[in-house]
């Protein structure tokens, strides 16, 4: 692999980990790995296992379930990257994959019925203007953007899950309809009233 | 013109509003203070829930419970430990170089006659409370604080140094475990002889379709043939697999066998252990220690000083003496006049009427002559207790295995599922590995090596039940298995269900053959794939 070796020549200081795969672009590691190198598969988890961690904690309700999860996705990558045709940013690929993984995960708990339930009133009943909006403030502190995540936590999740993609894996809005089985407007309607929800549960930061 | 409904503004702020509808919005903005303030507030709170979800939650920083790579991991800690071993074997070598004076001898703990005795020995003088079991615990005490010792600086060294490829290290390994081996002297051939005047130092291995020991070995005897003769002298064990084993000389050590006739005409030092279709103990012969055997039929003529424990699936016929207790458990059981038991005799036979006891014969203890009713076995509570253990083991395993192996045994149990593929694959690895461990073990790298896939291949064949069993429980109770409990409870399942079909008379031998086959083929499977990756780099 001497490839592999040149473009290992700058190595850039890094804290811990797999060696010369460090200083690699991500596209050289993506490449390596597609030929299943098992130190760029290393590589690719020690950049992106937080990321993807984190969205299974946000979608899964235990510590244990997301790192279930992250393994499986990282199992997966190892046989589906060659999958991967770079029409999106890796990173977004990823936890694409790993949204679909915590969707399987909470789909199969509830026995193959579907995680997001439609809303019953539709988006007819939210379109009505809202004379006061209170949306949360704009700029809070290290304790308060916990608080916000507790809150986000607490979520049922027919909130969470949408708004969690929406705002950690920063899909759009027909990705969300797409992984979730949805309509869009529908995925529109959950993540507006995930978010009123939040306000109400988070009264203190109104205005 | 009319506000804008704080959804529109949302799905403005999240860039989801048709190009012409956000014009619009855009063109009322500029108009309306209160749906820009309401977008400005929209577009902050975004803001916070982006910056908030980003900032992950504390324990998300050290997600270092589990590794996608764990079987790489594994791979290198097996290797560590199968290096420690090769090391421990390297020093044995060494060690047993050495001159201890027999007074010390069971303090060295790496000779190679002693180390397989020692486990026996501690079990069997555990089991029987002799006085030289706190010799043999102080060696395996030492011997295992030695490999902790070895095993501890290798871990320590291992970390910081060791090559970057799992494959490269365990090829090293086995390399470097494979070296003492090339200190036996192994001979292989059509008819292999230690003559009358020849004397081997070592320990020798042969293999060959006649093996005749006329002259000394100085160590073990490990022999594969057809036809194998002791008529000289062997100081430590011999260990064969033959059709006939036939020792008229000496055997100082233990007899360990898989035979279909052992014919001892000559003296043992210490006992016999083994699975022998006849055992036939001449009354020439002389056994120092014990018997333990599972056998077809025995004839013991001669003497054995210590105990005869049997399993049998026809006679056992006595007529010389036996120092202890003589426990059988067969069809039938003959003594005859010139029998001599020391200790007592119980045995467990189908019918009372296959039990002869001539009058002259003697025992010394009591006799305890039992009938075993074959009633069925799922009458008794005991049978159930007994699945229940069994069923607690191997989910204990599976589920050990899953966490340390995770990646690997959900793999595997997804393999299970390629069919045909691993059912084909496991019937060629079940015939197939034997007969390369007994080719490795005679011409290529070594004896240890082929220990150790005997070993593996052990593991495997009772891991298969594991992924099977995982495999069907997957099947049966959805398309599932993500989580560690979902595929634990289908381990539970799918085991449940394979082991009740195991009880169906012929079609459950079948299945559990297939069982069998399958496992290992989804293992021999994932290996390969596992080791792949490896390859190619």
């Amino acid at each position: 692999m001497d490839a592999k070796r040149n473009m290992a020549k700058e190595p850039q200081p890094h804290e811990s980990g797999s060696g010369q795969m460090e200083g690699m672009d991500l596209e050289s590691v993506i490449e390596c790995a597609r030929g299943h190198d098992a130190g760029a598969l290393g590589e690719i988890y020690r950049r992106y296992v937080r990321r993807v961690f984190g969205l299974c904690r946000y979608m899964l309700d235990s510590r244990e379930s997301a790192e279930d999860a992250t393994s499986e996705v990282f199992l997966k990558l190892q046989r589906f990257i060659e999958s991967y045709d770079r029409s999106i940013p890796f990173p977004s690929w990823l936890l694409r994959v790993a949204g679909n993984q915590c969707i399987d995960t909470l789909r199969r708990r509830q026995r193959g019925r579907r995680v997001i339930v439609e809303v019953d009133d539709g988006a007819a009943a939210i379109d009505a203007p809202s004379s006061e909006p209170s949306p949360l403030g704009a700029v809070i502190s290290k304790e308060e953007r916990a608080k916000v995540r507790d809150a986000i936590a607490r979520l049922p999740d027919n909130y969470r899950v949408p708004l969690v993609l929406r705002y950690y894996s920063e899909l759009s809005y027909d990705e969300i309809a797409q992984q979730l089985d949805l309509e869009r407007n529908h995925v529109a309607a959950l993540i507006f009233r995930a978010k009123q929800e939040l306000r109400r549960r988070l009264p203190h930061r109104s205005k | 013109m009319e506000c804008y409904s704080e959804q529109t503004c949302a799905l403005a702020v999240d860039g989801e509003l048709a190009p012409d509808e956000a014009q619009r919005l855009r063109d009322h903005l500029s108009t309306c203070q209160r749906c820009r303030a309401l977008v400005d507030a929209l577009r902050a709170e975004n803001r916070v829930l982006s910056e908030s979800l980003n900032e992950l939650p504390e324990e998300a920083a050290i997600p270092a419970g589990f590794s996608p790579m764990r079987w790489s991991w594994g791979w290198g800690d097996l290797a560590i430990l199968a290096a420690v071993l090769a090391l421990g074997s390297v020093i044995s070598g060494w060690f047993n170089e050495l001159d201890v004076p027999a007074g010390l001898e069971w303090f060295n703990p790496f000779s190679v006659n002693g180390r397989t005795n020692l486990i026996f020995h501690f079990f069997d003088y555990f089991a029987h409370g002799g006085t030289a079991m706190l010799a043999d615990y102080a060696a395996v005490v030492g011997w295992i604080c030695l490999l902790l010792l070895l095993g501890g600086s290798a871990m320590l060294l291992g970390r910081r140094g060791r090559p970057h490829y799992p494959g490269l290290r365990l090829l090293i390994v086995l390399l470097g475990l494979s070296l003492p081996s090339f200190a036996l002297e192994r001979r292989h051939g059509d008819f292999v002889t230690v003559a009358a005047n020849e004397t081997v130092d070592d320990s020798l291995v042969a293999a060959a379709n006649v093996v005749r020991v006329d002259g000394v070995i100085n160590g073990d005897l490990l022999t594969f043939g057809r036809t194998v003769e002791v008529r000289g002298t062997v100081k430590g064990d011999l260990i064969s697999f033959a059709q006939r084993t036939e020792v008229s000389g000496t055997v100082e050590g233990h007899i360990y066998t898989v035979s279909r006739t052992l014919d001892m005409e000559g003296q043992l030092g210490h006992s016999i252990y083994g699975a022998v279709q006849s055992l036939h103990i001449d009354d020439r012969g002389r056994v120092g220690n014990g018997i333990v055997v599972a056998v077809g039929d025995a004839s013991l003529e001669g003497e054995v000083k210590r105990s005869v424990n049997i399993v049998t699936s026809g006679s056992t016929d006595v007529s010389g003496s036996i120092g202890r207790d003589l426990t059988m458990i067969g069809r039938s059981l003959a003594l005859t006049n010139t029998a001599r038991v020391g200790g007592n005799l119980s045995a467990r036979v189908r019918q009372l009427n296959e039990v002869h006891i001539a009058d002259g014969a003697t025992i010394g203890g009591k006799r305890d002559i039992q009938v075993r009713v074959r009633e069925s076995s799922f009458t008794r509570p005991r049978f159930y207790f007994h699945q229940a253990v069994w069923l607690a083991g191997v989910i204990l395993v599976g589920w050990i295995g899953m966490l340390l192996f995770p990646g690997f045994f959900r793999a595997t149990t997804q393999l299970v599922g390629s069919g045909w593929l691993s059912l084909g694959l496991g019937i060629g690895i079940l015939a197939g590995a034997p007969v390369a461990m007994v080719v490795i073990a005679i011409t290529l790298v070594g004896f240890p090596l082929s220990l150790m896939l005997l070993a593996l291949y052990l593991a495997a064949i009772y891991l298969a039940k594991i992924w099977v069993g995982a495999f069907l429980g997957r099947i049966l109770l959805k398309p599932s298995g993500a989580t560690k409990s979902d595929w634990l409870l289908g381990l539970l399942v799918g085991l449940l269900i394979l082991t009740i079909v195991g009880f169906i008379p012929y079609l459950g031998g079948l299945v559990r053959l297939g069982v069998v086959c399958l496992g290992l083929g989804a293992f021999g499977g994932q290996l390969y794939r596992a080791s792949r990756p490896v390859m190619t780099t």
